[in-house]
């Protein structure tokens, strides 16, 4: 998909990712071993009162999605991203919630400095089994322009 | 181990995070897991892509980050939790081999008004390649518990 192709309003649904206690803790042992991620029984005496996926492992799993929706066609993804903005964290993720992930195009402009190249910017969001926001971010990425 | 507190942190302060040295294989293992995407998997799709060769996913930059950070300094501090990353910038690509670096430098400390048991502190995340290079910024403020009866 082109730069000039990508409409401002597009949305799409990314799917959905079942959590589960050995893969949060799995990854929070790699990467972000606080004690309320790893460990269940000390968890329960946190201010979250049971274990609860590492915030990076949320992002992780949108990516996952994203990369699989692409190749499946249709949602955006240039493969190259100079960042994000304003992710938050707004509910915990426990083992066994399941979350469904979209994603929508917010604003696209030209790039100054790569005339090759377009911004996309896209609001991406996880919801719970109740519809309730649970993470959400804007996200940025490249994309090839026709001309 | 005395716990570091919100009172002990103060606008300005640096902390030397360590660093950690990134291979081929934990690259591509992440990005099976997480970001299949060519270049991240292929040394052959990253020559050909704007990363210039095989390249980590920005999301396992992140996520080291977050492991340098619990290790150099929230293990060590009354933290609970953060809820937010205000921005973050993947400014050069993260190769094999490359050694990842993390200062936390501290933009700035606010009082819950909500909640005075507790403050934030917003930390700057700079991750360095091996040759100082700036690899990522990330802002992302923490909430860290007040020293019990602390001004």
């Amino acid at each position: 998909m082109w730069f000039e192709d990508i409409e401002i309003g597009a949305r799409r649904e990314l799917g959905a990712y079942t959590f589960t206690q050995e893969e949060i803790i799995a990854f929070a042992r790699a990467y972000d071993p606080q004690a309320f991620h790893i460990d269940p029984e000390a968890a329960k005496h946190s201010m979250f009162g049971g274990l609860i996926a590492s915030g990076w492992h949320t992002a992780s799993v949108w990516m996952k999605l994203m990369v699989a929706a692409r190749d499946g066609g249709g949602a955006i993804s240039s493969g190259v991203s100079p960042g994000f903005e304003n992710m938050r964290w707004l509910k915990p993720v426990r083992p066994g919630m399941t979350l469904t992930y979209s994603t929508e195009v917010i604003e696209k402009r030209p790039l100054r400095s790569r005339p090759e190249l377009g911004l996309i910017k896209s609001r991406n969001e996880a919801r719970d089994e109740s519809g309730e926001l649970v993470f959400s971010f804007i996200g940025k990425g490249f994309v090839a322009r026709k001309t | 181990m005395t716990l570091l507190h919100f009172e002990d942190f103060r606008a300005g302060q640096v902390y030397d995070c360590g660093a950690h040295e990134i291979t081929k294989d934990e690259i591509v293992a992440f990005a099976r897991a997480f970001d299949p995407q060519p270049q991240h998997l292929d040394e052959d799709a990253g020559q050909r892509s704007l990363l210039g060769g095989l390249a980590a996913s920005g999301w396992q930059v992140c996520a080291i980050g977050m492991r340098l950070f619990a290790d150099g300094l929230i293990l060590k501090s009354a933290n609970k939790g953060g809820s937010r990353v205000q921005e973050c910038r993947w400014i050069k690509p993260v190769k094999p081999g490359d050694r990842l670096r993390l200062d936390a430098h501290v933009v700035e400390t606010n009082i819950s008004r909500s909640r005075p048991d507790v403050g934030f502190v917003t930390f700057e995340w700079r991750i360095y390649n091996q040759e100082e290079q700036v690899a990522s910024v990330i802002l992302t403020p923490i909430l860290g518990r007040r020293e019990p009866g602390g001004a």
